[in-house]
């Protein structure tokens, strides 16, 4: 209730620039008609696995462009996000007209179902070429995946830098990390079991870290809040896969988190954003799309939204540009394609947990 | 009961019945449809409303040869029964200590005793992960003063304890009634021939409640397999799964929704809960007869404790440590620091910046309005509802009241979190309902279901204490049933269900897992939040919403007791 009244106040506030902001400079004349045809849905729902609070900043700024379009902005966990949306789908109750995920298997999954708009954004000719699937989904993001050390706990060498290092120092004091290092629980977390998948194609020595996992006996999470508190507090000493623009923030203002990116490879996410087929407002949807694709909303993710913009041509304090400079081609995007679709098979998904347990197990003697 | 006057047509009469047969088909319809949906689904092979499914066996052969299923039972076993031996002595021994003995503070140590059963189950568990976590406030604290803090809060065990000592309040109510209302010559006898208090509680009063603290007993060890807050914020990163979390789990270990898997683990945990609800029942019935036949009590002689007066106090002192002052204090600290845990001084981390973001943020004001909202508006919905469903069963004993009987029990049976899942299902894909699905009555409608058992208790103790002659005196004077329900028994039992919808208002306050699936904007109620709060890992929030809710129950709390309503039935 009281987001209607802010969104109101917003609305009036800007009322008198908005005439002027309609269509964003380059996008095709005909622009003006989507914007007054979204200007007359007057909304746009969006489903996104990014908590409110996060998008807040976005959403004010979008406000600032277009005063008429209201955002509902639902924020769920991305199998609740996905769950959800087809269920609404085949009850034939149109949802969502966004869906903002970082589950990109799912997301690609529902486009691959034929569950999206077909959208070719006026941005679409900036955009990196592995962010664009179909001209239907588009990645919006570049967060790494980075580890985390309790700062007051973990120095100097036991620091991990890369993954190799990791599997080392915590099979080297084994003691010392006996039940105190977490990750992602890949049965839960879509994300972690994503990351999980890169790593094995990526790093030859993911048998040794798995094993290494098994003997400590670590901890499993569904959320990065989780590991980051528990990682903070000193409960845990180490963290492994967790989600670094998530980490970045929170290190920012807490004093006792540390965030290393591996050196090696860094593993790199990107938030799939697609509209949905049956969106009841579906000009809307393409206003707010194209927002977030462009440099403006670009340059607020990678500000405050803190999320890494993915446009090379975005300065901002997080952006993929400064990320790949600091790390060159060690830099591993997890590609927008199919391809990532492959483990959502269930014979093969739960195929893989079995080998990943039965690997903890080995580790861990029993 | 009165005869029919003569003047009434075979219209009239059909009228004066028709309330009655849509309250009670209502109801049935409101309990059947969620539970049907589940069992159906549980018979797929895919989401229901999958074009793709196919009819079978599938899920539950999924279900029977995954070793985390069988785990989480063991599990479920092992927690269940440790805790009901852990709550049936302790509950006992505190009714006997606070009916029986003259321990001194009684009106204030009473509430106390019961906060555990009105403080979300969420609030209490992320309140041990706080104080008495590996790092939690209280754990460095006892390491520094002893050098050892010999406990994990992360084990069967340490769950088994906490579950024990947080359900001892359901012990103690059904304990310290049943005592109320037994006489107390026996006991004087055993103490004129010189036995101790100790030896008067477990050799004259506990016996003769015996059938009350098996009843108690069997609905602790039922409670044992609806926990799901507890096992999910304690057991869950060290990978001990129970039925409830490892349903949970589920949603999301194929990688798509394995609706049909949870709906088949739904399906088995009612197939060990529904028998309890049953076996309840008889024992209630039992219990019941069992009292009624000690009759009257006479005045109620106070035992007096002597020495022993220190070890109840401490007993009971020690108790409302663990169970109420650890975790609430957990959470009121977390609620006001940045960052906790080893080597942080908390003096430094201390902020208000958790309240400023709730302030700031719509959702969670909105969380909070409608929790209130829910709990006020339709905790007296709610008990409208359940007035309407005891009056149709009231003083009939017909088959339609033995099947409400019946039917009241079934919601109770179901783990919450799926009765919401269910209820879910039915407000998208049952067009009449469709509209009011992103609005708060869906949440409105699962809770009453959920705790219809609950409160249809609550509301037949108000109306048995009517004596039937005041209706029936009305009934020969020549009014109808809907008359005299009217002028004659609810104005009676107002403050019976004035006391109700507070018990109800703390009820809805309280509970969490049904509404996790209905999380919707606009269905946001604290509970539901908080699970997906601590899902995310919003760890700051989480402690701020509890403390925000823990006060809300508090209000309630106090309210009933300025009232003088009583916290039990």
């Amino acid at each position: 209730m009281s987001s209607r009244i802010a969104l109101a106040a917003f609305a009036a506030a800007f009322a008198g620039s908005a005439a002027l902001a309609q269509v964003p400079a380059g996008y095709p004349a005909d622009y003006a008609q989507v914007v007054a045809a979204a200007n007359k849905e007057g909304k746009v729902v969006i489903y996104s696995a990014l908590d409110t609070k996060a998008a807040k900043p976005l959403i004010e700024d979008f406000n600032k462009a277009y005063p008429n379009i209201k955002v509902e902005y639902n924020d769920m966990n991305s199998t609740e996000l996905y769950n959800r949306f087809i269920a609404e789908n085949a009850s034939g109750q149109g949802g969502a007209d966004v869906m903002w995920s970082s589950a990109m298997d799912l997301q690609i999954k529902l486009v691959d179902d034929g569950l999206a708009m077909a959208y070719k954004s006026p941005e679409l000719a900036k955009l990196p070429k592995w962010a664009v699937y179909k001209d239907m989904a588009y990645g919006t993001t570049y967060e790494p995946a980075v580890f985390i050390y309790n700062k007051r706990l973990v120095t100097g060498e036991e620091i991990p830098q890369d993954h190799a290092a990791f599997a080392r120092v915590i099979s080297t004091h084994a003691d010392k990390y006996k039940g105190k290092v977490t990750t992602y629980d890949i049965e839960k977390s879509g994300v972690g079991f994503m990351f999980v998948v890169q790593d094995t194609k990526y790093f030859p020595g993911m048998k040794d870290l798995e094993h290494a996992f098994g003997k400590t006996g670590y901890k499993v999470y569904s959320s990065t809040g989780n590991m980051l508190e528990k990682v903070s507090s000193g409960e845990h000493l180490l963290g492994y896969n967790v989600l670094g623009s998530y980490a970045a923030v929170r290190a920012k203002k807490d004093p006792g988190l540390g965030v290393v990116l591996p050196k090696d490879y860094t593993l790199v996410l990107s938030r799939v954003m697609f509209i949905g087929k049956n969106a009841k407002n579906p000009n809307a949807a393409k206003v707010w799309t194209d927002y977030i694709l462009s440099q403006r909303g670009q340059k607020m993710i990678g500000s405050d939204v803190e999320l890494y913009a993915m446009r090379d041509d975005v300065d901002a304090e997080y952006t993929a540009k400064k990320l790949n400079q600091q790390l060159g081609s060690n830099v591993k995007p997890i590609p927008v394609s199919s391809e990532i679709t492959q483990y959502l098979d269930s014979k093969k998904r739960l195929e893989f947990l079995a080998q990943w347990k039965a690997a903890l197990a080995a580790g861990s003697g029993k | 009961m009165a005869s029919v006057p003569a003047s009434w047509t075979p219209e009239s009469r059909a009228v004066a019945l028709a309330p009655r047969a849509l309250t009670i088909l209502v109801t049935a319809a409101a309990v059947f449809a969620p539970l049907a949906l589940i069992l159906y689904q549980s018979l797929l092979d895919a989401p229901f409303f999958d074009a793709k499914k196919n009819a079978g066996l599938d899920a539950y052969r999924f279900i029977f040869a995954d070793a985390d299923f069988w785990q989480a039972s063991e599990n479920s076993f092992l927690i269940a029964g440790g805790m009901t031996l852990i709550a049936v002595p302790l509950g006992a021994l505190l009714a006997f200590v606070m009916e029986r003995t003259d321990i001194r503070g009684r009106q204030w140590i009473e509430p106390l005793l019961l906060v555990p059963s009105f403080v979300s189950p969420m609030v209490l568990s992320f309140g041990y992960v706080v104080a008495a976590g590996p790092v939690g406030f209280y754990t460095i604290w006892t390491r520094d003063l002893f050098g050892a803090a010999p406990w994990n809060i992360y084990s069967v065990l340490g769950m088994t304890v906490i579950a024990g000592l947080t359900h001892v309040p359901n012990v103690y109510v059904y304990a310290s009634s049943a005592l109320k209302s037994l006489g107390s010559d026996v006991e004087e006898a055993a103490r004129v021939i010189g036995a101790s208090p100790f030896r008067v509680a477990l050799s004259v009063s506990l016996p003769l409640i015996m059938p009350s603290l098996l009843f108690s007993a069997v609905l602790v060890f039922f409670l044992g397999f609806e926990l799901f807050g507890l096992p999910l914020v304690l057991g869950d990163p060290e990978g001990i799964l129970v039925l409830s979390t490892y349903l949970y789990k589920l949603t999301n270990k194929l990688g798509t929704p394995s609706y049909h898997l949870m709906a088949a683990v739904a399906m088995c945990i009612v197939a060990i809960t529904f028998p309890l609800v049953l076996l309840q029942r008889q024992l209630l019935k039992g219990s019941r007869k069992y009292a009624s036949i000690k009759g009257k009590a006479g005045r109620m002689r106070e035992l007096p404790l002597g020495p022993w007066k220190w070890l109840a106090m401490a007993l009971i002192a020690l108790w409302i440590f663990t169970a109420v002052l650890v975790p609430l204090s957990g959470v009121a600290l977390r609620a006001f620091v940045t960052n906790w845990g080893e080597g942080v001084n908390l003096s430094e981390a201390l902020t208000l910046e958790t309240f400023r973001t709730i302030w700031g943020e719509p959702t969670m004001m909105r969380g909070i309005l409608n929790t209130v909202l829910i709990g006020v508006v339709g905790g007296l919905l709610t008990v409208a509802c359940y007035t309407a469903i005891g009056f149709a069963t009231h003083r009939r004993n017909d088959g339609w009241s033995r099947f409400v009987d019946y039917l009241i029990l079934v919601p109770r049976a179901v783990p919450g979190l799926l009765i919401g899942l269910a209820f879910l299902w039915v407000f998208l894909f049952f067009p009449p309902l469709t509209p009011l699905r992103s609005t708060l009555f869906s949440v409105w409608l699962a809770y009453s279901v959920v705790w219809l058992a609950y409160g249809i208790r609550l509301i037949s103790s108000s109306l048995l204490q009517v004596s039937p002659e005041l209706e029936e005196a009305a009934r020969s004077a020549g009014a109808r049933r809907a008359r005299v329900s009217r002028d004659i028994t609810l104005p009676l039992i107002r403050y019976g269900l004035l006391g109700s919808w507070l018990l109800v208002f703390m009820i809805f306050e309280r509970e969490y897992s049904t509404a996790v699936y209905l999380l919707a904007p606009g269905t946001e109620v604290i509970g539901a939040q908080l699970v997906s709060l601590w899902q995310g890992g919003a760890i700051d929030i989480v402690a701020g919403l509890s403390l925000i809710n823990v006060v809300l129950v508090g209000v309630g709390l106090g309210v009933a007791l300025r009232f003088g309503v009583r916290l039990r039935d």
